[in-house]
């Protein structure tokens, strides 16, 4: 075993810089002793004394395949009950008209998922600690909660769609979400990181699915004017689908997980080409299979009686057993419950991960239960929890699924706030920080789904106000370019001396403890002040909407 | 320690598990902060308000690392009228903080040279 670095990094030193040679990189605000060693995926390892260059497509293979793995199961586990379901909604009520939105939130997902997989590499913390750190314990504690309700719901919407599920095949859920929660429990508890993602390659592996049922789907024969018939619903229920469609494909837990699992799969930024890499692999999977599962209700469902009448997704289920045939029906059980299954393994443990990460307590995959119970602990609770839920009869769970993913939808502006702050934080990334073109898409994006939200709550708040296209459309481009002006603003100039650039595979962020505090601006402390404005108004927006949709207006 | 039944020699003391367990208790070493934090302690239980200013940290991750230092099993918390004081486990630890410092004191070839910057210094004595 080598000794920790005990020399500062060479992209100070003035001399020539092999990196390549260079000692293994060692991430020095680690909270736990398993997130420090060899990377041991479900495909391969890669050894943390590797240090030397990777020639040849075959060693650059097997390294991509040992790294690969929190990118693709957080952006496959997006497919999840919430999102397959509102697909589904959306396919069902709309047919293919939201096809293009699917496209550009791949390329969101792209992004975001982009930048907390390099701050896990750089800084070896997980997402709650570096917002606890540099935005201090009030936004911490609000980041934390945040997560934590929103998470707790969403958990309960992905045991309904396996209770929905599993019901297909005639499984009564008092019998399937006891056997599933019992499954999602295990699964961590061995104590070794292959064993899970092991598991989840194979929940991965399932979700492709969706591929053969878009076949099975495309026989269907009215389809053509199904896609032109347009839908019966106002203009207001359209952009709340719309945000529904976005809150349950970007979601905060997201990028808690992906940054919490990248520090606990050992990745450093000497392997942070590939992890952005399989960051993209992830993303044309997820691609595939939300577009698959919308195009399949669309063709099968639009046009017929069935079109606008979306009810839950286990009635999708049996309407497309009606339409496609059997195996069609089967096909998006098993997806539905595979998207499921997969979903609350990763969304519970990016709050153990995200416990672990601000208690100081041991979280890592790589320990069993009798090494860190209050990790597994906290995970198997919240999953009896929730369970728990849905057992209880008649509870309105479908209704639970809407409101959860425009929750998530409006809380999530929030999220990439700090997300975007902390990427062009300096001491946080050094030499890591996000380009000016990056910072330029990134703040387009933020202030479109910020602007986006905004709209829910007009829509909400003023229901003869009915939103036009036009105006929806001008206030996104006109947030759009604001957005990208405040992210290109934002970028740190002249990060790296242009000889140096290898350097940054050694970089790693110096203990969080001892970074000097963020450079305080008026306009980074006003524009969290209006943050927390604006998401409290939103949020009451929503659970006004809510009521009134549940006392049948 | 647990598996002391067969043999002697070290080996047998220094079985997998017991060479996870030493190597969680180093890992809490390996950040000066702790280091200092740990230092501060051996003159006796402090509370956090007496160890923030001690060491001229933030109070928040002074928190914090006492949080991880007591994770480890290398502090713990008692309380005294109201307030909540942070000591040494034990004696063990003084031990071993008081052996570490030895070590460090000792020139050694493997230092190489002392222009690495201090802060950074304490980090490669774990």
């Amino acid at each position: 075993m080598k000794p920790a670095q005990s020399r500062p990094g060479p992209e100070h030193g003035a001399g020539v810089i092999r990196v390549a040679f260079g000692p293994p990189t060692d991430r020095r605000s680690l909270l736990d002793r398993a997130h420090r060693g060899d990377i041991v995926g479900a495909l391969g390892r890669v050894s943390s004394a590797d240090t030397g260059p990777r020639l040849g497509v075959r060693r650059r293979l097997l390294a991509l395949l040992a790294v690969m793995g929190p990118g693709v199961v957080v952006l496959v586990a997006d497919n999840d009950a919430g999102g397959i379901s509102t697909y589904a909604q959306a396919g069902q009520d709309y047919g293919l008209r939201f096809l293009w939105l699917l496209v550009l939130l791949a390329a969101a997902l792209l992004v975001n998922q982009e930048m907390v997989g390099r701050l896990g590499a750089v800084t070896g913390a997980g997402h709650a600690r570096l917002i606890y750190e540099r935005f201090g314990r009030r936004w911490g504690a609000f980041a934390l909660s945040d997560l934590l309700v929103v998470n707790f719901l969403v958990i309960v919407t992905e045991f309904t769609g396996i209770a929905f599920a599993l019901g297909y095949f005639g499984v009564s859920r008092y019998l399937s979400v006891p056997l599933a929660a019992a499954v999602l429990i295990s699964l961590p508890l061995t104590g070794t990181f292959r064993r899970w993602e092991r598991a989840m390659y194979v929940l991965v592996f399932v979700s492709l699915a969706a591929v053969p049922l878009i076949v099975l789907a495309r026989h269907h024969p009215t389809v053509v004017t199904a896609v032109a018939s347009g839908s019966r619903h106002g203009p207001a229920g359209t952009v709340l689908v719309i945000i529904a469609l976005i809150g349950t494909t970007v979601a905060p837990w997201q990028l808690f997980f992906q940054q919490s699992n990248v520090v606990d799969k050992r990745i450093t930024p000497r392997w942070l080409g590939y992890e952005r890499a399989e960051t993209g692999i992830g993303t044309a999977l997820f691609a595939v299979g939300a577009v698959a599962v919308l195009g399949a209700c669309a063709l099968a469902c639009s046009g017929g009686p069935l079109h606008g009448a979306y009810l839950d997704a286990g009635a999708v289920a049996d309407s497309l057993r009606r339409v496609d045939g059997s195996w069609a029906g089967a096909l998006f059980a098993v997806i539905l419950l595979n998207g499921s299954v997969l979903g609350t393994a990763a969304v519970t443990l990016s709050v153990s991960y995200a416990i672990g990460d601000v208690t100081g307590t041991k979280h890592s995959l790589h320990r069993s239960w009798r090494d860190a119970r209050r990790f597994h602990g906290s995970y198997a609770a919240l999953i009896i929890l929730a369970a728990g839920i849905v057992l209880i009869p008649a509870a309105p769970l479908g209704l639970v699924t809407t409101a959860v993913q425009a929750l998530a939808g409006v809380l999530l502006p929030s999220a990439l706030v700090f997300l975007l702050l902390l990427c062009n934080d300096q001491a946080v990334l050094g030499p890591w920080v996000n380009p000016g073109w990056l910072n330029l898409i990134a703040g387009a994006l933020v202030a479109v789904f910020l602007i986006l939200s905004g709209v829910l709550v007009i829509s909400a708040l003023f229901r003869g106000l009915a939103v036009g296209w036009p105006a929806a459309l001008g206030a996104v481009v006109v947030a759009a370019v604001a957005g990208a002006v405040c992210g290109l603003r934002l970028t740190v100039r002249d990060t790296v001396p242009p000889g140096q650039r290898e350097g940054r595979s050694c970089w790693t962020m110096p203990p969080i403890e001892s970074l000097p505090a963020p450079p305080a601006s008026r306009t980074r402390t006003a524009g969290l002040v209006i943050l927390r404005a604006y998401l409290l108004i939103t949020a009451t927006a929503v659970v006004i909407k809510v009521v009134q949709v549940m006392f049948g207006q | 320690m647990k598996s002391a039944e067969s043999g002697s020699g070290p080996e047998a003391v220094f079985t997998d598990a017991v060479a996870e367990q030493l190597a969680d208790t180093m890992f809490a070493l390996s950040t000066p902060s702790r280091v200092r934090i740990l230092g501060c302690l051996l003159g006796g239980p402090r509370s956090v308000g007496d160890l923030t200013e001690a060491l001229g940290m933030e109070q928040s991750a002074v928190s914090h690392q006492l949080r991880v230092l007591r994770e480890h099993g290398l502090v713990r918390a008692e309380k005294s009228g109201r307030q909540r004081l942070y000591g040494l486990w034990d004696e063990h630890v003084s031990t071993l903080l008081q052996a570490a410092l030895d070590h460090a004191a000792r020139p050694h070839p493997a230092a190489r040279s002392a222009a690495s910057g201090s802060g950074e210094a304490a980090q490669g004595v774990s």
